[in-house]
């Protein structure tokens, strides 16, 4: 039975349940995007180019076989197939279908992907980029216990305007961090059955419009006491951008380079990128905020 | 045809010493390599490496579906003729499949690094800041692991280790593996040699003048003073400092008799076949 859900602000038919999207009227004529279930192949090489271990692209197409979970396909950008692997169960389906291959969509739909979290703040977007583990999802968590309004967890979508694009109601949270936070994770889903790490609903606090992106905070760790706030000017501005590209080889595969680097150029002449050190022991998420928070009125 | 030498050690038994040396020995400059700009390859257990090859999170993944990966990713990362260099801490092992952990096709060789455990207590237990009973409790422990935080998300995926003995074994006896050992001892004792040796296993044709060099600018004094100027960015948060002592036989001022007696007792066996013991089981 298909469902009608938005994330992106593209409309979604599915067949498989998407309770971390927002549902959304059936206004007529076809979604942005359909998924469905059915036999996924790859086609023979020669046809195809393969970029990781685990990824194949063709013109407007690509495949991601996730072993032990499912083989996707996405063609035009539009049609989202899923052939799931025996057994195995929804969550770990729709962890990966709505990070890389909802990510490879947008990609497809020409949108510069940050790796990281968006969150409204004084009517703008402030985004915090970074590698894996470095407290980006704690820091949105820290944000929405503020009352701030989060737009996009993981990846935020930047459109040709330097605008960032609201993605689904949804922050995955370590229960490390969510302990730390005092938020109750007996009430949520777990992202996958056997892990520690909880899908945290945050309708009430979401942003659904785009928002112009005007700083952005690249979050790091290192051996020291207290934060360290740099801004980064000039030529400087640039890498940072690419290097935080959300699944940067599947866009270098995708051959979308050169527009990429355009964009990467655009956003980095708008924003105030600022690069943001905190110390790898005793994440203090509320001195964390205060520090984003003060620079950002301090420079405007 | 390209592929990964594996720069393989139990901790703290000298490998980011042999990294320094590497990298000094590929660089042409006249003045010592930053200890904070070592580029010899990402560790094996890296996320955003083997995030970024395989274009998926490991944090969405659990530990026997990343077991079942890495061997993939090493061999994709291979494909080309380049030779590249990766530390790497994980005990040898074979994924669920039975495939090597590090993939038999994508690896050219193991260089070993072997130090004595007598010495590895106190500095390991220096590394992890625990007391030195504890360290020689980790590295008698079977099922011990590095980055294994389960309600967290470490930089680092999870490494079984095994016992201090085991990881000696599970390297040096592998089947089939093109495996070479260097002592951290011979590194001090008989640094031309040893660091020659192990350049030469590593297909690195460098003059002796270039290799003496590498040697100077990786020595003790020069990547401690390093550290105590500008710090070390591989320095674990807990840890004091990353470059201790340097030396060989520190564990006569460190070690209580009962620990010696006690780490003998763990792994005297491999002791002996490395040269730590005599005939009678006691410390050379």
């Amino acid at each position: 039975m298909p469902r009608f859900c938005k994330a992106y602000g593209l409309t979604i038919e599915s067949d498989i349940a998407l309770p971390e999207l927002l549902a959304a009227a059936h206004e007529g004529g076809p979604a942005d995007i359909t998924i469905s279930r059915g036999p996924v192949r790859v086609p023979a090489v020669g046809q195809v180019k393969q970029i990781s271990p685990f990824i194949w692209v063709g013109e407007d197409a690509f495949w991601l076989h996730v072993p032990g979970v499912a083989r996707f396909s996405v063609v035009g950008a539009s049609k989202i197939t899923i052939d799931p692997e025996p057994g195995v169960d929804e969550a770990s389906i729709r962890v990966f279908l709505l990070g890389s291959v909802l990510g490879a969509v947008l990609f497809q739909r020409g949108f510069l992907l940050l790796h990281g979290n968006a969150v409204e703040v004084d009517g703008g977007c402030v985004i915090c980029i970074g590698p894996s583990g470095v407290g980006k999802s704690t820091l949105a968590a820290g944000f929405l216990q503020r009352g701030y309004r989060m737009l996009a967890d993981d990846v935020v979508p930047i459109d040709a305007d330097c605008a960032a694009v609201p993605g689904f109601p949804r922050l995955k949270i370590w229960q490390d961090a969510a302990e730390k936070m005092a938020i109750n994770t007996t009430a949520q889903t777990r992202v996958r059955p056997d892990m520690n790490k909880f899908n945290l609903m945050t309708r009430d606090n979401f942003s659904d419009a785009r928002l112009p992106v005007r700083w952005i905070y690249i979050l790091s760790s290192e051996n020291r006491d207290g934060f360290e706030v740099q801004p980064i000017h000039g030529m400087h501005r640039f890498a940072p951008l690419r290097e935080n590209t959300y699944r940067r080889r599947l866009m270098e595969g995708m051959a979308l380079q050169p527009e990429h680097l355009k964009r990467c150029g655009e956003l980095a002449s708008k924003v105030r990128l600022t690069r943001l050190v905190r110390p790898k022991t005793g994440f203090d998420i509320d001195g964390l905020v205060d520090t984003i928070l003060a620079d950002i009125r301090t420079a405007g | 045809m390209g592929g990964i030498y594996w720069l393989a050690s139990y901790p703290k038994s000298g490998n980011t010493w042999f990294r320094t040396f590497l990298q000094n020995l590929m660089s042409v400059a006249d003045t010592p390599t930053d200890i904070n700009k070592l580029n010899t390859g990402s560790i094996a257990s890296s996320r955003n490496w083997i995030d970024d090859v395989i274009g998926f999170d490991t944090s969405d993944l659990r530990q026997d579906e990343i077991e079942s990966l890495r061997p993939h990713v090493y061999r994709w990362m291979c494909r080309g003729d380049g030779v590249a260099y990766h530390k790497i801490h994980d005990a040898y092992t074979h994924t669920g499949e039975g495939r090597p952990l590090v993939d038999d096709i994508a690896t050219l060789g193991a260089l070993y690094i072997i130090r004595n455990p007598l010495d590895v207590a106190p500095s390991y237990a220096g590394h992890r800041n625990c007391s030195i009973d504890d360290a020689i409790g980790s590295m008698g422990d079977p099922r011990h692991a590095l980055a294994r935080s389960q309600k967290a998300l470490p930089d680092q995926l999870l490494q079984f280790v095994g016992t201090w003995s085991q990881h000696v074994i599970s390297w040096v006896d592998a089947e089939r593996l093109n495996v070479k050992v260097i002592r951290y001892e011979d590194m001090h004792a008989t640094p031309d040699r040893t660091f020659g040796s192990a350049a030469d296993f590593l297909g690195l044709d460098t003059d002796t003048e270039r290799r003496r060099r590498a040697i100077d600018f990786s020595s003790f004094d020069i990547v401690a003073g390093q550290e105590a100027r500008s710090g070390f960015r591989e320095r674990p948060p807990q840890a004091e400092r990353f470059f201790r002592k340097g030396v060989a036989g520190d564990w006569r001022e460190s070690l209580t008799d009962a620990q010696v007696t006690r780490i003998i007792a763990d792994h005297g066996i491999v002791m002996s076949r490395f040269g730590y013991l005599d005939a009678a089981m006691q410390p050379v």
